[in-house]
């Protein structure tokens, strides 16, 4: 039996746990609420496990140092909110391209700018999509308790170090700032999944850093390896990591990059079902609002009304799938979400069943009570 | 079962940590229970309102925000106002008499001892919150005496004065009739 630690703690520190357990021994960040107690774990934990903390001058030059540390070996990651996330974009454009794999913690709030910089929102969906510029994919995930935190900490890293990707893990203040009953397990080695190396014996000549035959990535070995070169570069480049702006390299390497997270959905989606099995309305919704829209599900089955939730557990790549089925299964749903609707506008993509999709957002920073998705449910 | 419990009262009577104590507890020290704990303060830490909602339950949580508390403890007269016209007759109410007045009329099942004036005598006035859970624990049978004691140890580990003080003031607590 592995080894089971019973804690009652913070979010944000499961997160810090989560990450060590999972292999990570580099932390670059600036300090940003509400995150920032994932900061100061890592700056307290790393050390004791012979990692590595180091406080950036900012966000620009934390997200580059990930990015600087994985490539030479390191399994990194960093934490942040907001404006902090936004300064991050455009290196994280650079880990998207050059395909290095690292994990980001992101604790949403209350925006746009200093916002409500301690009040909970939702509202990064779209800027953790499509914030970086240029056709590119992401994965992102959402945790919606403590416990995920520590256990979706080793589904971030092992789906970044799959399909070398940067991965994003949305949590927001409610959730990051939530004590709760959390069962830290230690992970069995075969549960760890570390970046592929090449094959022993590959020569300079054979080795390529870079393939986009398919949808699954190059072996990656660190730079600074003694027997092979590795290049890299966010400019367009051949397999060899050598610039390569050629229409029809550009055209493949954008193909690679979208269809590498496309093609691999099934891998990449977890959902979770409350009470689906015989649901004639359902919630879809995510993070700390899932909370209370399970919350809402038990109050609505006390009245009698069949209700069930959809938890998209990974929001990107959208669990198209699953949420189409839940459309042509139930006559009603309502997407809960702490903003007005970036979530609601993705489903409504999806909904050609007729299904009649519904609303309820709250942006006033204060958590959305099952209360509200009830009411919004039983509009007329 | 499930306990839905709020801590109120001003930043400094540490009821973040007797909302720790409680969801440690819970979480560690009894078997098989969930608790969660969403605390709300101000951004001055001291002498602002300040309020955790604690929920202990054999079942997983859902929303961590409590919408209509079993027990609220109020150790300031600011808590109990915001409180008062929400009770319901079988919510209990644990007051400190040296701080709030209670409302003539008011619904919910009233306990008020002197929690300051007695922390003050057992040695510290930073008891009070622990001598409170005394009195949650035997009068509401929220968990048990020695599984808070356990917690309390863990969280203060190291520091065997304060540990000793809040099982005293956690024993006085339940020896209030």
């Amino acid at each position: 039996m592995a080894k089971v630690i019973k804690k009652f703690i913070e979010g944000n520190d499961a997160c810090v746990d989560g990450a060590i357990a999972a292999g990570a021994r580099f932390y670059a960040g600036y300090p940003i609420s509400p995150s920032s107690e994932i900061a100061e774990g890592a700056a307290r934990e790393m050390p004791k496990h012979g990692g590595i903390y180091i406080q950036m001058e900012d966000e620009l030059s934390s997200m580059n140092a990930l990015l600087g540390a994985s490539l030479a070996g390191k399994k990194s990651f960093t934490a942040t909110s907001g404006p902090g996330f936004t300064l991050m974009q455009e290196n994280l454009g650079l880990g998207i391209m050059s395909e290095i794999p690292c994990v980001l913690y992101v604790v949403m709030r209350s925006g746009p700018a200093t916002g409500a910089a301690t009040k909970p929102a939702q509202a990064d969906i779209m800027q953790a999509r499509w914030g970086t510029h240029g056709d590119h994919n992401i994965i992102a995930l959402s945790p919606s308790s403590v416990q995920d935190c520590y256990d979706l900490s080793l589904t971030a890293f092992n789906l970044a170090e799959k399909y070398r990707t940067p991965v994003l893990f949305l949590s927001d203040e409610v959730i990051g700032h939530l004590r709760e009953t959390c069962r830290e397990r230690e992970f069995a080695p075969e549960e760890i999944f570390n970046r592929v190396q090449p094959a022993p014996g590959t020569t300079q000549e054979e080795f390529r850093p870079y393939d986009f035959s398919g949808t699954m990535p190059a072996p990656m070995p660190a730079v600074g390896d003694r027997n092979l070169l590795m290049r890299t570069t966010g400019s367009t480049h051949d397999e060899k990591g050598e610039f390569g702006p050629g229409p029809a390299n550009i055209n493949k390497v954008t193909h690679y990059l979208t269809d590498k997270i496309d093609k691999n959905v099934d891998d990449i989606t977890i959902v979770r079902e409350y009470k689906m099995e015989d649901a004639e309305v359902a919630i879809i919704s995510f993070g700390c609002s899932a909370r209370s829209s399970m919350s809402a599900v038990d109050i609505l089955r006390e009245k009698g009304v069949k209700a069930g939730l959809l938890q998209l557990v990974t929001i990107w790549p959208m669990p198209e799938k699953q949420i189409r089925e839940v459309l042509q299964k139930v006559s009603k749903v309502v997407v809960a979400e702490m903003n007005l609707g970036q979530l609601a506008k993705e489903i409504r993509s999806f909904n050609d069943y007729g299904c009649k999709v519904l609303q309820a957002n709250r942006t006033d920073g204060v958590l959305i009570t099952p209360q509200q998705i009830i009411d919004a449910l039983e509009e007329k | 079962m499930k306990t839905e419990i709020i801590l109120s009262g001003v930043g400094g009577q540490g009821l973040v940590s007797t909302g720790e104590i409680l969801g440690q507890a819970a979480s560690i020290f009894e078997h098989d229970l969930y608790a969660t704990m969403a605390a709300a303060y101000g951004s001055e830490t001291r002498g602002t309102f300040t309020k955790s909602d604690v929920i202990i339950s054999d079942q997983p949580i859902g929303c961590p925000n409590i919408d209509k508390a079993n027990i609220i403890l109020c150790l300031a007269q600011v808590a109990y106002d915001r409180y008062v016209d929400t009770l319901e007759d079988d919510t209990v109410v644990i007051y400190d008499t040296d701080s709030v007045v209670k409302k003539e009329g008011a619904k919910g099942k009233h306990i008020g001892y002197p929690f300051r004036s007695m922390a003050i005598e057992l040695g510290n006035i930073q008891t009070a919150n622990s001598i409170a859970l005394g009195v949650m624990i035997k009068q509401c049978g929220v968990l048990h005496a020695d599984t808070c004691k356990q917690a309390v140890a863990a969280r203060f580990a190291g520091k065997d004065k304060v540990i000793e003080l809040n099982d005293k003031a956690i024993d006085f607590g339940m020896s209030l009739e």
